[in-house]
């Protein structure tokens, strides 16, 4: 009985401190591992990967300039997405704010936002090891180069859309022409005329 | 003392604790479950009282309807009032019997006796004497279920009864103590049955206890924190919130709007996940070759050939539906509908993303395609496809190549009766009878139209920068073919509050409560007409205000929910919404939207313009005519210092600036009056 006594309470801590690591430890686990599934902000960064790939070339010494257009290719793309990210921030904070979005999206922005500040530091390293100074200006080209890039998006579509309107207004001009003249033979034109 | 407890073994009390318990949780529940919605003007009645229309498939779409009100109608909260309510009658029938019980009674002389309790000393004395006659054990007989012992039980209790009320020193026992014998023993007793403590039973309790606050608690507070960490406030998954934010595009429109919907995880629930199965490759090839066939454009059609999977299934059932496509099988159909609500939930998380990005096209975009999601009518299509009965070729018939621009319910109401019965009824057409059915929802669908929207400060003429700015819209529903009457000018002005009223002045919705003071019920505003929708859908309108040169939005929308006044005789309406003015005096030209939520082609654009005046002007008009200056003491003063705390600041450092400049110089002092002077002719000039 005395024994049992002097145990007990032993025994009670243990369980007690035994079931609070466990679970705290469980709990940290998963959290990491959804961390860690989540995925990331931006697809995958080809332009960078072609890079690289082309920089780490062995067996055939790649030229300097396609070396430096494809680093250009990388910082126009880098540009697009600090764009992105600079655009979604306020955004991002208000919705969270009013809780229309979760926790989750804004981990995972904070991640793209360390990725990026990484990448275009790395960028700026590559672009000095060409040309000391370029590193300042690099940015500046890509910009503009993106632009570009978005206004020739604008056009492509309007003249696509052109195209598509033109077709439309054609087919209603002749329709209407056959009508003036009296010549349709359609079945829902037919019972208009005939009505009137 | 403490061994004195006496349990409850004759279950006497435990009912008291148990019907205590269960009718503090009983009744605010009932309560809250059967009490009728505060919000006001939500109701569920349709907009059309008698109509006779079925759309194509009509029964599948009552049985979706069907369905989602089972859903709601929370049966589980049902059965556990009903078993509430039967514990609780049990226990009130427990109480009842137990009062019968001799024990636990109160000792009552004048109830044994027999007599009332205003009998006098001297009539207790002869009615005792009648009563020992009649009762004395040596004076009868005990009858067939009698004992002695029980006739000599009840005389010595009758006995003790009129010591009670005779005898002076028992007396006194009986009015203090509430005995005759004198202080009864004290006992405390716990409201719970002998069996809870007793031996055997207590291991019960222990796992009760240990179910109840081990995992019972646990589980329901994680499921409840989960479940509210789940949603966003805009009621989708908190993935499917994400999913959306990261899919926004400042150049989305509403046919791209649709396939950026079916990211959410809403849609997965219905056309994959766990009914992945469910599905075979030749459905997914039907419904693309009969939407194809329905005429979605190529474009939308490629964009929905790059998704994959639910996805894919996704975009072509919610085309399907906005494009009315009969898929032929009641699975497909039933899934067609499922999408359709799915949607709009989605829609509403899209629209709040937009809102945040605060740039026009998406916002719009998202507005009218849930116009097109309630209404089951592809973008750019009619909105005379809202008639019952309307469908493609119909329209055609009627617009007559118009064009683009597609016939709203308005103008087509607008023609004459005879004409509009020209162009749509025949052979191939609409029947007498369907055409009817169309022309009772067109002249009942609840058209806004804005008479008049304008900007003021409240109690001020002048609209100052930086001040709370009041952008006051005077609407009224008119129906399609109908003739409204001439608006009485004075409806359209928008007079402050009275001084007095500091609920109005304070901005409080003092309108509402004011109105239901004086009896007058708050209209409540109909279901919207939606035959192809699924679900019942409250209509409401949204009026925002956006700056059409930088396509942003400047006041985010304000929802109209409800009308103040009943809405069936042409009542002129007001709205107002506030904002804070831009800091920088000037014009400002802001395109004010209002849009329905809920029908096509009533939505009203309008150029409207801010004026901001510069306050060192207005303070020389002001300081010419003081009236119009609140005196500061007075309430008006103080709230427009609260108000727009900014401005009545600068206003007043400038007046203290101008008059430390007279103090020190004439001249200037009498050039700023003249400037002024000359400020006020302009202005009448301008009048």
């Amino acid at each position: 009985m005395n024994k049992l006594s002097l145990l007990a309470p032993l025994v009670y801590i243990a369980v007690l401190v035994g079931t609070l690591a466990v679970f705290s430890n469980l709990y940290r686990k998963r959290k990491a591992s959804k961390a860690a599934s989540l995925k990331p902000w931006f697809g995958p960064h080809y332009a960078r990967d072609v890079y690289l790939t082309l920089l780490h070339q062995e067996t055939s010494k790649v030229p300097d300039t396609i070396l430096k257009a494809a680093l250009l290719r990388r910082a126009t793309e880098d540009i697009r997405r600090i764009i992105a990210l600079r655009q979604a921030k306020g955004s991002l904070q208000q919705l969270l704010q009013r809780g229309s979005i979760g926790d989750d999206l804004w981990t995972r922005f904070t991640v793209a936002e360390a990725e990026i500040e990484e990448e275009l530091r790395d960028v700026v390293l590559e672009a000095n090891a060409f040309k000391e100074g370029w590193g300042n200006t690099i940015f500046q080209t890509a910009n503009e180069m993106a632009n570009a890039q978005r206004i020739r998006d604008r056009t492509d579509e309007v003249v696509e859309q052109a195209a598509a309107e033109r077709a439309w207004w054609d087919e209603k001009r002749k329709r209407s022409e056959r009508e003036l003249l009296g010549e349709s033979n359609s079945d829902e034109d037919g019972v208009l005329v005939e009505k009137r | 003392m403490s061994t004195d407890y006496n349990y409850d073994d004759k279950g006497q009390f435990f009912p008291y604790f148990i019907l205590t318990l269960s009718g503090l949780v009983l009744v605010p529940l009932t309560y809250s479950t059967f009490a009728p919605s505060k919000r006001p003007g939500l109701s569920k009645i349709p907009l059309l009282k008698d109509s006779t229309y079925k759309p194509p498939n009509g029964d599948l779409i009552d049985a979706a309807r069907r369905r989602q009100a089972k859903r709601e109608r929370r049966l589980k909260r049902f059965t556990s009032i009903i078993v509430g309510w039967v514990l609780f009658a049990y226990m009130v029938y427990l109480i009842a019997t137990a009062a019968e019980n001799v024990e636990g009674k109160i000792w009552d002389p004048y109830d044994i006796l027999g007599i009332s309790t205003s009998a006098s000393e001297k009539a207790i004395k002869s009615h005792y004497r009648k009563l020992s006659l009649k009762f004395h054990p040596d004076k009868i007989r005990p009858t067939e279920n009698q004992t002695v012992d029980m006739l000599n039980l009840h005389f010595s209790e009758l006995t003790k009864a009129y010591k009670a009320l005779t005898d002076e020193e028992i007396r006194n026992n009986f009015v203090q103590f509430g005995h005759p014998d004198g202080k009864q023993a004290f006992s405390i007793g716990i409201a719970l049955p002998v069996w809870i403590v007793s031996e055997g039973g207590s291991y019960y309790v222990l796992a009760v206890y240990g179910l109840l606050f081990g995992i019972l608690l646990p589980y329901t507070v994680g499921r409840w924190w989960y479940g509210t960490k789940k949603h966003t406030r805009d009621g989708v998954l908190m993935e499917s919130a994400g999913s959306l934010f990261r899919i926004y595009d400042e150049n989305t429109d509403e046919k791209k709007l649709v396939s950026i919907l079916t990211v959410g995880e809403e849609m997965k629930h219905v056309t994959g996940g766990k009914r992945e199965k469910e599905w075979i490759g030749s459905e997914e090839a039907t419904i693309e070759r009969k939407i194809r066939e329905a005429g979605v454009p190529e474009r939308e059609l490629a964009a929905l050939q790059e998704l994959d999977g639910w996805q894919r299934r996704a975009c072509g059932l919610l085309w399907a539906y906005l494009y009315r496509v009969d898929l032929g099988s009641e699975k497909l159909e039933n899934a067609k509908l499922d999408v359709a609500p799915a949607a709009v939930a989605l829609n509403k998380s899209f629209h709040a993303i937009s809102l945040a990005y605060s740039n026009t096209l998406p916002i719009l975009a998202s507005m009218s395609l849930n116009q097109s999601l309630v209404q089951a009518i592809a973008p750019d299509y009619s909105p005379l496809l809202q008639l019952p009965n309307f469908t493609n070729e119909i329209v055609a018939a009627v617009e007559q190549d118009g064009g683009k621009n597609h016939w709203t319910v308005q103008r087509f109401m607008a023609c004459p009766d005879d004409k509009r019965r020209k162009l749509c009824v025949g052979q191939k057409l609409l029947s007498e009878k369907e055409y009817e059915q169309a022309i009772y929802f067109a002249k009942n669908l609840p058209a806004l139209s804005i008479e008049d929207a304008f900007f003021k400060v409240m109690g001020e003429k002048y609209i100052t920068p930086s001040s709370l700015v009041q952008f006051v819209v005077k609407c009224r529903i008119i129906p399609p073919g109908s003739k409204a009457p001439v608006i009485d000018p004075k409806d359209l002005l928008d007079e402050d509050p009275e001084e007095t009223d500091v609920d109005a002045l304070l901005g409080r919705k003092s309108s509402r409560p004011s109105q239901s003071k004086t009896g007058e019920e708050v209209p409540t505003t109909p279901l919207a007409h939606a035959p192809f929708y699924p679900r019942a859908y409250a209509p409401s309108w949204q009026i925002l205000l956006a700056d059409a040169k930088q396509a942003k939005m400047i006041v985010p929308p304000q929802a109209i929910t409800s009308f103040e006044k009943s809405t069936d005789n042409f009542a002129v309406q007001t709205f107002k919404m506030q904002f804070q003015a831009p800091p920088q005096p000037g014009e400002y030209t802001f395109v004010m939207h209002c849009i329905s939520d809920s029908y096509l082609g009533v939505d009203t654009r309008r150029s409207v313009k801010l004026v901001i005046s510069d306050p060192s002007k207005v303070e020389k008009i002001i300081e010419e005519d003081e009236i119009s200056e609140p005196d500061e003491d007075s309430i008006v003063g103080q709230m427009n210092a609260m108000r727009g705390g900014a401005s009545v600041g600068k206003k007043k450092a400038v007046k203290s600036h101008d008059s430390s400049e007279e103090e020190e110089s004439d001249t200037e002092g009498e050039q700023a009056v003249e400037e002024s002077e000359t400020d006020t002719d302009t202005d009448t000039d301008e009048e």
